[in-house]
């Protein structure tokens, strides 16, 4: 039957668990990835990286790897210059080169590139280059950046490139990229005024996002264009980014960004695009590089943080002001987090109404590799800080968890730290809504009696966290509609594993009225598709999701007005026969544009806006363990995840979004951390760097999204990939808190960590 | 990874012959699952890799013979842990086996490779030991018998010689004895354990005798601890025997601390595991 426009829409295709647009070709190996791609000519790139973590370059011998039969050529910072005489790029600060020039600044920093047509003769070409290094001072400790006489950039560059970073300068002749203040009432007054004062540090480690697919970028340098096929979040970044390092018009760079392997952050902004882009010119020739594994605990990693978390507390459990310090440990690159460090830094109190609030946030270079955006950007970071200090108040005044988070939660209407007031943010909804599944006013019994040791106690947790949405961000869309009736959307939202490609088809359908079969969802092609922002923050079901929508009304209206002149009426002529009517046969377009950027105000210099965000993600997990007194291990039983996202667009997408995010915070909490040894990462490989597997899923997870509408969000929805991360880490640890009694204040949570605490209690502390 | 040769021998005797060089880096693999990330990391160059995985298949074989289990050191360790003979004569084999590594490891390594590994954090050694198991090892020049026991002699180190492979790992009557094999994994389920403890034991009416207490992981190599093993001799089980027992192999153990864990921590573990590894094996 043919599609009749908002008439053949069978069931809205909003809200409807639609089976995955890409889910056959990814089952049956026929997805498309940079990976497969190989190029007539095309040559192979390898890295030779520093091995130390800061020196000057006193030299860089490559004559024995260009001596290797097969070698096409050697290229170091002394060739990139020829090309691209200021080869510094980077989001906020242009401080990082496409090859170290003068200086390295981290181990794994690439020096030098080698190209041959036979990847295994570039690898061990590679490993004959020598450079020889004067060492510097270093810094590794976020904290000891605040005032290290080692400084790890001489010059700061702000890149401008951002609205919301416009004010990035830097210190110069320290390693502060950007200090974030917010000052609201008076904490200081409020303290002493205060029954209780708390005050406690937290820390987390350094972990990167191991997606499958490692970095991969082909280079091809074609007559007219520089044609760049990059697994990358964001093509169009990518573009403008390459274009300016040349010094060229955007459109003489071409961007295509086919299916990723997960990108979880890591492949945002230039990564190995512009080394590439720069090896393809100077070769001549297509070139591919793609990072091992083992390479990607170089390339981008998520910022180790301490936090101070001070608060005044009334008797009866009522926060009356909070104090936050936050030192996020940047790595050599400040590449995005400079924005994680003021985006997450507003929120450091946590969703809780405090009238007076300080909050002092800095993002600091120091010498280990960068760090950057990862699935929650700095919010799991925070929460796992004012979660345990919630707890730990709660404890000390003897008031319930539950109860002392619903004496202080933000709720509907109240303003946040920034002063923006809180709109369609369901924290108080998740907070019940947990309680409820978690069963929390029933007695809960702590003791286990059965497993036959007589060494178990259980306990349980919660932790509730909120997110602001990035902003002010612009997404473009297309929406073309064929003489038969089929559509296909251009749009350069990247779907990297997430389900965007699913979303945006329903989107559309459900703004056309056809059925979600019908809609293609064309891959991002700067040539092709339109601008956007970037896959990134939880951002494209709410800012690319609205572009996509008044597309799709902008082709709506213009098919209706098609009919009109033609004598039809489009609510009851099938589409083709006004196409047919209009050209006498199957032929045209009714091509829609929609463009979106949310409003926005800059905070003032105390950090106040009456609009920080155009929408709030809110997370909260549920934990019950069980910890064996004997040995400090401990087995979560039970996860409960509830989250806000509005109103779900694919509510099946959303449960695997929901414990996907879970089961990563879960790595992050229990086993990843990068270890390192003067700046050299000792645990670079998947071997001794261990992620989550099936294995190491709780017993009993449940994730639910909680009955919410976006009132602003287009069809009611907002982000989801993000907000299952939030409270997973505080829960675990306060579940833990409640079985033995130990309180862990750093991450990731172990068992030795748990078995120490058990000693220190029992007054035998254990002895190295 | 640098460019090697493959070479792909049909019988036992052809690989043997490959294998008699002086040069290190020639060497040998079943499911090259260890060497692989040997070489993935460069700490292993190999100019020649003998692949066994096409010689003859009897190699792979598990059999029973009057009593005594044996097990052809190519035989997968799926195929080992799928087997109702191993099951039958050697439970806490197939027990290991479950939470061995994980099911693409354990699809394509083998038995022999396992063991001629060196690598102290194998689940297998401490069994192996326990058990009493011994090995045949063959070269050009040979077959010997080598108790499992006396294979290892250091970390990542045996006592086989560069040319010598095993062929078959023989695990005497377990009749009236009783296994258990437990370890202590701090990180992934599928993580290299940070201790292992494996226990076997006689039984008479309420006595042990005969105790095997190995601990691995924890230690440069897979090693009996007599101290612990002089506790359960003779003894009723008790708490009180349990925990001297425990304290003993604590004591008595040469710990090291890694990324898993510390020595501190690691010796305090031992102590309770070694203890309810003896419990294990008496439910069993």
């Amino acid at each position: 039957m043919a599609t009749i426009l908002g008439k053949s829409n069978s069931g809205a295709a909003m809200g409807r668990s639609i089976p995955r647009v890409e889910a056959q070709a990814k089952v049956t190996g026929k997805a498309e990835y940079v990976h497969n791609l190989r190029l007539p000519g095309m040559l192979y790139g390898k890295v030779y990286r520093s091995t130390v973590a800061h020196a000057r370059i006193r030299g860089i011998d490559v004559s024995a790897a260009q001596a290797v039969p097969g070698v096409y050529a050697v290229y170091t910072a002394a060739d990139i210059i020829k090309l691209i005489p200021e080869p510094y790029y980077g989001p906020a600060f242009h401080d990082q080169p496409i090859l170290a020039v003068d200086k390295v600044h981290h181990v794994g920093e690439p020096v030098a590139l080698v190209l041959a047509a036979d990847p295994h003769v570039a690898e061990a070409a590679a490993q004959l280059i020598d450079a020889d290094y004067e060492e510097l001072p270093a810094v590794f400790d976020e904290v000891e950046a605040m005032t290290s006489k080692a400084i790890v950039h001489e010059v700061l560059k702000p890149a401008g490139t951002f609205p919301d970073l416009k004010h990035l300068k830097g210190k110069r002749d320290t390693n502060i990229a950007l200090d974030f203040h917010l000052r609201r009432g008076d904490a200081q007054k409020a303290f002493a005024e205060a029954d209780h004062v708390f005050e406690h540090t937290f820390r987390t480690q350094q972990v990167l996002h191991v997606p499958l697919e490692p970095f991969v970028t082909v280079a091809d340098p074609t007559p007219n264009q520089l044609v760049i096929h990059t697994a990358s979040q964001s093509p169009s970044f990518v573009r403008i980014e390459i274009a300016r390092l040349l010094g060229w018009a955007e459109n003489k760079v071409r961007v295509k960004v086919p299916y990723l392997g997960g990108g979880f952050g890591a492949k945002l902004y230039i990564k190995t695009e512009a080394l590439t882009a720069a090896a393809a010119l100077l070769a001549g020739r297509p070139v591919k590089i793609a990072l091992t594994m083992e390479e990607q605990f170089y390339q981008i990693t998520k910022h180790a943080a301490t936090l101070r978390i001070k608060s005044g507390v009334t008797k009866e459990g009522k926060v009356t002001a909070r104090e936050c310090e936050v030192w996020w440990n940047g790595g050599a690159y400040a590449d995005i987090g400079p924005r994680v460090t003021q985006k997450s830094g507003f929120t450091a109190p946590g969703p809780y109404d405090i009238d007076h609030v300080s909050i002092d946030s800095y993002a600091l270079y120091t010498n280990l590799p960068a760090a950057g955006a990862l699935r929650g950007f700095g919010i799991p970071q925070l929460v796992w800080a004012y979660e345990s200090h919630t707890d730990m108040i709660a404890k000390a005044l003897n008031i319930d968890p539950l109860a002392i988070r619903r004496k202080n939660i933000l709720r509907e209407g109240r303003p946040q730290a920034t002063g923006t007031l809180m709109r369609d943010a369901g924290i108080e909804k998740v907070l019940e809504r947990l309680a409820e599944r978690m069963n929390w006013e029933k007695a809960f019994d702590r003791v286990v009696v059965d497993n036959g040791k007589g060494t178990l106690r259980r306990g349980r947790g919660i932790a509730i966290g909120f997110k602001a949405s990035i902003s002010p961000t612009t997404s473009v869309a297309i929406v073309n509609v064929s003489a038969d009736g089929s559509c296909m959307v251009y749009c350069s939202t990247v779907d990297m594993g997430q389900g965007s490609d699913t979303a945006m088809a329903q989107f559309a359908a459900e703004a056309l009225g056809i059925p979600v079969e019908s809609v293609t969802v064309v891959h991002p092609d700067t040539d092709v598709t339109p601008y956007d922002m970037a896959t990134l923050g939880s951002r494209s079901t709410y800012h690319m999701g609205h572009a996509v929508k008044l597309a799709a009304e902008d082709a709506r209206d213009k098919l209706m007005q098609l009919a009109k002149d033609v004598g039809l009426s489009a609510e009851t002529t099938p589409i083709p026969d006004i196409f047919r009517k209009k050209y006498g046969m199957q032929a045209g377009n009714i091509v829609g544009i929609g463009s979106y950027i949310p409003t926005y105000t800059s905070p003032d210099a105390s950090g106040q806006t009456d609009n920080a965000t155009p929408f709030w993600m809110i997370g909260a997990t549920g934990a019950e363990v069980e910890v064996d007194t004997e040995t400090g291990e401990f087995k979560i039983t039970r996860l409960v995840n509830l989250v806000d996202v509005g109103r779900p667009v694919n509510p099946a997408i959303v449960e695997t979004q929901i414990s996907g995010a879970t089961m990563m915070q879960l790595g992050f909490t229990l086993f990843e951390r990068m270890d390192f040894d003067a700046g050299q990462c000792t645990n670079a490989s998947l071997a001794d760097y261990k992620i989550p597997g099936i294995r190491d899923v709780p017993l009993v997870m449940e994730n639910e999204a909680v009955d919410m509408v976006q009132q602003s969000g287009p069809f009611g929805a907002k982000g989801v990939g993000e907000s299952g991360t939030f409270g997973v880490s505080p829960a675990i640890a306060s579940a833990i808190d409640d079985a033995v009694g130990v309180r862990l204040t750093s991450l990731p949570l172990t068992a030795e960590a748990v078995y120490r605490g058990l000693r220190a209690q029992a007054g035998k502390p254990l002895e190295d | 990874m640098t460019p090697f040769e493959l070479a792909e021998p049909r019988s036992l005797q052809d690989a043997l012959a490959l294998l008699n060089t002086d040069d290190p880096s020639v060497r040998a693999f079943g499911g090259c699952t260890a060497l692989m990330l040997m070489m993935k990391t460069g700490v292993f160059q190999p100019t020649c890799l003998v692949s066994l995985r096409g010689v003859e298949p009897q190699h792979a074989a598990i059999q029973s013979d009057s009593g005594v289990l044996r097990i052809g050191a190519l035989a997968t360790l799926t195929a080992i842990g799928g087997s109702a003979m191993v099951r039958k004569a050697a439970p806490v084999i197939t027990h290991a086996m479950q939470t061995l590594s994980n099911v693409r490891v354990r699809n394509v390594a083998t038995l022999g490779g396992h063991l001629a590994h060196g690598d102290p954090h194998m689940d297998l050694p401490p069994v192996m030991i326990a058990l009493d198991a011994e090995l045949t090892a063959v070269s050009v020049k040979g077959a010997r018998t080598l108790a499992i026991a006396d294979l290892f002699t250091g970390y990542y180190e045996t006592a086989l010689a560069k040319n010598e492979l095993i062929s078959e790992v023989r695990i005497p009557s377990q009749a009236g004895r009783r296994s258990a094999y437990i370890k202590c994994t701090t990180r992934t389920a599928d993580d290299w354990p940070a201790l292992g403890v494996a226990v076997s034991f006689a039984t008479d009416g309420k006595v042990i005798q005969d105790a095997r207490v190995v601990v691995s992981a924890a230690t440069e190599k897979a090693v009996r601890l007599r101290d612990a093993e002089a506790v359960l001799n003779g003894a009723t089980v008790s708490d009180a025997v349990l925990t001297r027992a425990g304290e003993a192999a604590a004591a008595e153990a040469e710990v090291v601390g890694d990324a898993r864990g510390s020595a501190a921590y690691k010796r305090e573990m031992l102590r309770v595991y070694a203890a309810r590894a003896v419990k294990q094996a008496l439910a069993a």
